[in-house]
């Protein structure tokens, strides 16, 4: 079963029978810290390991009727729409005149980060139309940023590339436009939540995404940019291209 | 329960869109089971709520990554809460309040058993649970449902740790058996 997987070095049981016992003790849940997380690494890249994990899980679920019920607080759900909903922006106050420019290393967003990423987008089913990924002044990789079918915006942090997560400067907000080239006005397309989970949607109904569109996240006053136009410094940009060939 | 499986089954293709009202669904129908799962874990509501909270995070993320040929919805969203629990469990030491644990032999006594009943997996899973010794019943309930380690284990059933474990291992293979 396991025969073309890489040895992945770890000192976890290989005969079958002992990996089956550890598998079923890691679903149990009674293993110590550190071996349950050498478990849970061998599973990243051990196909054998990953089906008898799978299905001790499958096995002993029927065990979590034994669980009383209980009602969350009613805080939890709003602490996770916080994490995963873009606000609207406020609504424009005063027309103010448009002095910010497009930076051109929009356009230099690194090929090698694409194509690696690209990679991993492609080899899902569900790979998007429409992708670029967000880059910062110095060129580094912050946030995948991918069109789906329906045209919903998909904002991955990469936090490997980024190195933190992506929030506001204290009392500042992180807003989101768009601009379709020839235009001459980005669009707002959202206040990216306080502290924003891994991903962030922004739902169709609010960016009409199409190839050459620029997408770039400035730093805003808390809320949102006042004046409906991006005011703040540029933190990510990048532009949106076809993403493969379509099937 | 297959229609409630459905309905979630098609919610989680809605939040790997990136559906929101899809996962608040979700979380309308399963986080009083999900959350009760975290609290008899950790017995702890702070904690326990930090993991649901975490929980559905982790299922807005990976649920383009869910794969109803391989395991029902409901199995996939209780692997995502266990996991996420028996971090935080790992990380504060499971300093385990022991007062809150059932007492005596309460966690597997025939009542407590009843809710297996609700289900024919459940039932065949209480089957197999009774094909074990009484200690036997219990390591696997408390590790489980109650969430204690190797260790606790050992100490509730009053015997060495390397004892507590070697029967931990030998119930499981016994009972993979008994539900075979």
């Amino acid at each position: 079963m396991s025969g073309s997987i890489p040895v992945i070095p770890t000192d976890l049981p290989a005969d079958p029978a002992s990996r089956e016992a550890m598998a079923g003790e890691y679903v149990l849940g009674t293993l110590d810290a550190r071996t349950a997380a050498r478990v849970a690494a061998v599973l990243l890249g051990d196909h054998g390991w990953r089906e008898a994990v799978a299905a001790w899980e499958e096995r002993l679920a029927p065990l979590a009727a034994l669980a009383r019920t209980e009602a969350p607080p009613a805080n939890v759900w709003d602490r996770i729409e916080e994490r995963i909903a873009p606000a609207e922006a406020p609504r424009l106050k005063r027309e103010r005149r448009w002095t910010w420019v497009w930076r051109l290393w929009a356009l230099a967003a690194s090929l090698g980060v694409m194509a690696v990423i690209g990679y991993l987008v492609l080899s899902r089913d569900d790979a998007p139309r429409l992708m670029t990924v967000l880059v910062s002044d110095r060129n580094s990789p912050g946030v995948l940023a991918e069109v789906d079918r329906r045209g919903n915006l998909r904002l991955t942090l990469v936090p490997a590339a980024l190195g933190r997560q992506l929030q506001a400067p204290s009392g500042k907000s992180l807003q989101v436009w768009t601009l379709v080239q020839g235009q001459q006005a980005p669009a707002n397309a959202g206040v990216l939540p306080y502290e924003p989970g891994k991903l962030v949607v922004i739902p169709a109904s609010r960016v009409s995404a199409v190839a050459g569109m620029l997408i770039q996240i400035t730093v805003e006053p808390d809320g949102g940019s006042p004046t409906g136009r991006p005011t703040g410094p540029v933190l990510l940009i990048g532009r949106l291209t076809m993403a493969a060939p379509q099937s | 329960m297959f229609a409630t499986d459905t309905d979630l089954k098609d919610l989680l293709g809605k939040v790997a869109r990136g559906d929101q009202a899809a996962l608040r669904a979700i979380y309308v129908r399963q986080s009083t089971r999900l959350y009760g799962i975290a609290m008899t874990l950790l017995r702890d509501r702070t904690l326990a709520s930090d993991v649901l909270q975490a929980a559905f995070l982790k299922i807005w993320e990976r649920a383009h990554l869910f794969d109803p040929e391989r395991t029902s919805a409901e199995t996939w969203l209780l692997g995502i809460v266990r996991h996420v629990a028996l971090e935080a469990a790992r990380q504060r030491g499971r300093e385990a309040q022991a007062d809150d644990l059932p007492a005596g032999d309460t966690a597997t006594d025939q009542r407590a058993m009843e809710a297996l009943l609700t289900s024919a997996a459940g039932r065949k899973m209480l089957e197999g649970l009774d094909r074990l010794d009484g200690r036997a019943r219990e390591a696997v309930v408390l590790g489980y449902v109650h969430g204690l380690s190797h260790g606790e284990l050992a100490a509730r059933l009053n015997v060495a740790q390397a004892t507590g474990r070697s029967l931990v291992r030998r119930t499981l293979l016994a009972l993979r058996e008994g539900l075979a």
